[in-house]
């Protein structure tokens, strides 16, 4: 790509980019919607939006990072409600302190997503099939221990962490974008990080040039584990209790955010920047179906009209940049 | 190796073409041995502690929801087939059954021609998830997943999520029937069992499917239609997902809106577990038949165990768990045996296949 | 969970003053029936149905009346578990059905093993073998509900109604009721739109905020006929400091009736689940021993699901009832208990 790149156009470096189809998307998508409805820019409406943004974000991102190696994560939703629960009950019942329970949340998500990777890894059966065997696992657990009761009192101070905002700015908007950091540097300049996306996009190549590829899928899963921890955890504070069906919804957003930012699926191409713009589409689309009254039967198939459109319009423009 | 766009989901463990494809015909009999020894085990286990497990009330009941679940395994597993994946069977199934309530309760068919026209209509909606899998070159996990939801909004909109429950008495009477102690319904899924066996062994397309789901760019080479085996695939996917639909409308008597919302699961359960590859190229009917038999009983002998319901889904979860991998590991096993000359470096590649 | 355990048993403490009524009524009459009570799936709505179940079986002697719970809320997993509870030995249900079509198949089964079925809390769509329904009457609960709501907002103003799944054939009925009330206040009320699909926390949370982001300013009024987002809406109002948007939520959640109390909620439809519980157990206990049927001629009431249904009960929860409803609540189940053998019942 970086020898092509200096005889493009500004326009054709511009289509080059993974995001940028999104980008347009999200600023037609921005332009429609303030100019059909006032309320959409009100200071209330943008901290609901982002808002809203945080959990998905941290969802989309546990979920990248397994396809990253070729793999996937279906137990993300499960996993993430296993660690709402625990937190939550932590906090409840046990009564230790907020940043105790949310390492140890941090750390049975980093558990949950080790066992994934070991069990892929070890067993050599299909990342597919053991995240789903273990999903089943995962919410088996959760089920047990709460019977479906979630936890309600929880600490002032963490539930006040989940709804204060600076004017539009939620508190919670702090750990995804923390996050969103952290990740693009681990990707972009750290070893492992490299070592990642060898895997996922030559697998054979890598392991002849010495990368311990087991070794880095395992290391994708625990991440991805740790990461639906992160967001199980977004989500208590923001809902302000501890809800066992926590998660259950994640799934399909989990692809569709990194897949309409181009992440394909066997594996060495993902973008921080492009799934992060993809979750803000999915946000501005969900808000503005609210915004525009959509009967509420036309929701789902507005919704995957939007991801074929988004999947569509990137391919038309990989195969734009790839022509010129 | 890289694979064609064309060709749907592949794994990273997908492995060199030489390697993987057919299991040989030892390692194909051992496994289904295999799966059916664990399948008796089970039902030995859950006869001595719960002896209500084989009253003949439990019975009928397993095989009702035992024909579901295998003609659910059958629709996944014909476009696993290909190396694909449909995650929209429910979906589809859904269409086909409101369709066909509203076929025979507000048109009036008659209910052979009412579910005639709901499985053409679960035909065209698979031949047009393949149409649109292979004419954009996207992968199909992705294309059935926003059509999924396509679908599902869909017959929301036409339906506006009414229940249809004035059916022709005939239909729940049909539900209500035993052979002996089984279900007519298990019969019709054995039945289309024992035509997609006839379709994979001995039909020139089924060998096209298979051939396009082992290697998608040889299969192009020597001249077979690729697009066109990956969208029958998916038509079929689309028609054994609208029947799985109405066997569930036989079942309940109605048409309901919620119907395959929760097929994903047994859908990837039943095939897998009975052998055939995510990767493709390679499936198992008997296999699947016996996967969807291990995952009905073990479900419903948990369930008369009265191990607690809220337990239930971590027991089914270890369970399979335990199944796939003593699977894998039996069959590592077979493998070695009847490999055993070859070299080491073919071996360690199928582990990861 | 234990605290909401021992909630119900506090609530059930004056229930013995009805159950001992009860036993002097019914006489000691001990059976060794197996009654089951299974909700649809699990929610926070079911859980008096145990310490009830716990009750009547200890009030009328029957050998066992269980709680059991669909691990989720799909009816597959309901009918499953009824048909294993049936190979276990369970003689009686009472059922919330997870499909009020879908479940008839099932109960007919259950009628024809001579096992009665009764549905608690919702009813199934007739034709059904389901001995009778005793519940909420949903179309009344939401029809009062949006009433009260309107005289909230002094008779005239915007609202949104926020409803629970779209798969869920009731649904249907309650935007029904809801339009109903709205269209009798001849255009001084106007509905803007029914927000479906909330009854799950993390979706009410991100729908009801988003509307709430949108239209705070045009909406003067929310009715809310389930159970999660009535606590969402409660929640969000109170984040959002605005009074002057009312709400009318369904049930007892605290968070809702901490809302009534500071004035960010202006009433709640209760439903009576620990009376569904108690009183469906007695009843089928009757039937199931075979002391009793169910007379074709009692004084049913007629909804759009079933002839056959018995109003558990429904009031509004204002500032002014909140510390005296549970009271009013037990009276109801009294009354429906005690008069249930002479209305609905010829017996032995």
């Amino acid at each position: 790509m970086s020898t092509t790149t200096r005889n493009m156009t500004l326009g054709q470096r511009f289509l080059a980019n993974e995001w940028s189809a999104l980008a347009v998307a999200i600023v037609i998508g921005l332009v429609t919607l303030a100019v059909l409805s006032p309320a959409f820019l009100t200071e209330f409406n943008l901290y609901v939006m982002l808002r809203s943004f945080c959990v998905v974000l941290i969802v989309a991102f546990a979920q990248m990072l397994t396809l990253a190696v070729g793999q996937m994560n279906l137990s993300v939703g499960a996993l993430g409600g296993l660690v709402a629960i625990t937190v939550g009950g932590m906090m409840e019942k046990w009564g230790f302190p907020v940043p105790v329970a949310i390492l140890c949340g941090l750390a049975i998500g980093a558990a949950g997503g080790l066992i994934n990777g070991l069990l892929t890894v070890r067993t050599g059966i299909n990342g597919f099939i053991i995240t789903l065997a273990t999903a089943s696992a995962f919410t088996g657990i959760n089920l047990g221990i709460t019977e479906s009761i979630p936890f309600y009192n929880l600490p002032a101070s963490f539930v006040a962490f989940g709804t204060g905002r600076f004017y539009a700015l939620p508190y919670l908007l702090l750990p995804p974008v923390l996050i969103a950091i952290a990740l693009a540097f681990f990707l972009a300049r750290t070893v492992p990080g490299r070592q990642l996306l060898a895997v996922g996009g030559n697998p054979q190549a890598a392991e002849l040039s010495g990368i311990p590829r087991d070794r880095v899928i395992v290391m994708a899963h625990t991440l991805s584990g740790l990461l639906a921890g992160a967001a199980a955890i977004l989500a208590v504070a923001q809902l302000g209790s501890a809800q066992p069906t926590i998660g259950v919804d994640w799934l399909l957003m989990s692809f569709a955010a990194p897949i309409i930012g181009g992440a394909a699926l066997t594996g060495g191409h993902i973008s921080v920047a492009a799934t992060a713009l993809a979750v803000v589409l999915i946000v501005i689309i969900q808000n503005g179906m609210v915004l525009a009254k959509v009967d509420p039967y036309w929701v789902q198939f507005l919704l995957g009209a939007l991801i074929l459109a988004a999947v569509g319009l990137n391919r038309l423009r990989a195969v734009r940049a790839g022509g010129a | 190796m890289k694979w064609s766009l064309t060709h749907g989901f592949t794994m990273t463990h997908s492995v060199s073409s030489d390697t993987r494809g057919r299991p040989s015909f030892l390692a194909e009999q051992s496994n289904l041995i295999g799966l059916a020894a664990i399948i008796i085990l089970f039902w030995i286990l859950f006869t001595s502690l719960a002896p209500g497990f084989v009253s003949s009330f439990n019975l009928f009941a397993l095989s009702r929801s035992l024909a579901v679940d295998v003609v659910i395994g059958f629709s996944t597993m014909v476009v696993l087939a290909t190396g694909g994946m449909n995650l929209a069977i429910g979906s589809i199934g859904v269409c086909a059954v409101m369709a066909s309530g509203y076929l025979m309760q507000t048109i009036g068919l008659p209910i052979p021609v009412a579910m005639a026209l709901a499985l053409l209509l679960g035909a065209f909606l698979g031949w047009l998830n393949g149409f649109v899998i292979v004419r954009s070159g996207v992968n199909s996990f992705i294309i059935t997943l926003a059509s999924a939801s396509l679908f599902l909004g869909g017959m929301l909109i036409l339906s506006k999520a009414q229940t249809f429950n004035a059916l022709p008495p005939e239909i729940a009477a049909f539900g209500r029937m035993r052979w002996g102690f089984v279900s007519p319904l298990l019969f019709i899924a054995l039945g289309i069992g024992a035509a997609l066996i006839v379709l994979f062994r001995f039909t020139a397309l089924g060998r096209e499917i298979l051939a396009a789901g082992a290697n998608a760019r040889a299969a192009e080479l020597s001249g077979v239609p690729v697009g066109r085996a990956i969208i029958i695939a998916h038509t079929l996917s689309g028609a054994l997902a609208a029947s799985a639909g109405l066997m569930l409308v036989i079942r309940l008597g109605a048409a309901m809106p919620s119907i395959g919302q929760d097929w994903l699961l047994p859908s990837f359960l039943a095939p897998v577990l009975g052998g055939t590859l995510l990767a493709g190229g390679y499936v198992s009917v008997v296999g699947t038949i016996l996967g969807a038999f291990l995952v009905t009983t073990i479900r419903s002998g948990l369930l008369v165990m009265q191990i607690g319901n809220f337990w239930l889904q971590l027991f089914l979860g270890l369970i399979l768990l335990a199944a796939v991998m003593l699977d894998r590991y039996r069959s590592i096993y077979a493998e070695r045996r009847s490999l055993g000359r070859k070299d080491a470096g073919r071996r360690s590649s199928g582990r990861r296949a | 969970m234990n605290q909401r355990h021992r909630g119900a048993r506090l609530r059930a403490l004056p229930m013995l003053a009805a159950a001992l009524f009860g036993l002097a009524a019914g006489a000691a009459h001990a059976s060794d029936n197996k009654i089951a009570l299974i909700p649809g799936g699990p929610h926070p709505y079911f859980a008096p149905w145990e310490q009830a179940g716990k009750d009547a079986a200890k009030d009328f002697g029957i050998a066992a009346v269980d709680f059991k719970v669909p691990a989720e809320w799909k009816l597959n997993l309901q009918t499953e578990l009824v048909e294993s509870l049936v190979t276990q030995g369970y003689n009686a249900f009472g059922i919330f059905p997870g499909d009020a079509v879908g479940i008839n198949q099932t109960v007919e089964e259950l009628v024809a093993n001579n096992i009665p079925a009764a549905a608690l809390a919702g009813c199934a769509q007739d034709p059904t073998k389901m001995s009778f329904c005793l519940g909420t009457d949903v179309f009344n609960s939401a029809y009062l509900g949006t009433q009260a709501l309107i005289k909230a907002m002094g008779g005239k103003g915007k609202i949104v109604h926020l409803a629970g799944l779209l798969v869920d054939p009731n649904t249907k009925l309650r935007m029904d009721a809801v339009e109903k009330a709205v269209k009798e206040t001849n255009g001084a009320v106007t509905i803007v739109q029914h927000i479906t699909d909330t009854d799950a926390q993390e979706a009410a949370d991100q729908k009801i905020n988003a509307l709430l982001g949108a239209q705070k300013d045009e909406i003067d009024g929310l009715v809310s006929t389930a159970y999660i987002p009535s606590v969402v809406a409660a929640k969000s109002l109170r984040n959002l400091g605005d009074k002057r948007i009312k709400l009318v939520g369904i049930d007892d959640d605290q968070i809702v009736l901490d809302g009534i109390k500071d004035g960010f909620v202006a009433g709640t439809m209760a439903q009576n689940p620990y009376g569904q519980g108690y009183v469906g157990a007695y009843v089928l206990d009757l039937i199931a021993s075979g002391t009793c049927t169910v007379k074709a001629d009692a004084p049913w009431i007629k909804t759009p699901q079933t002839e056959h249904f018995i109003d558990s009960g429904t009031l509004l929860i204002s500032n002014d009832n909140a510390a005296t409803y549970k009271d009013d609540l037990k009276k109801i189940t009294t009354e429906i208990q005690s008069t249930f053998k002479d209305k609905y019942l010829t017996c032995k």
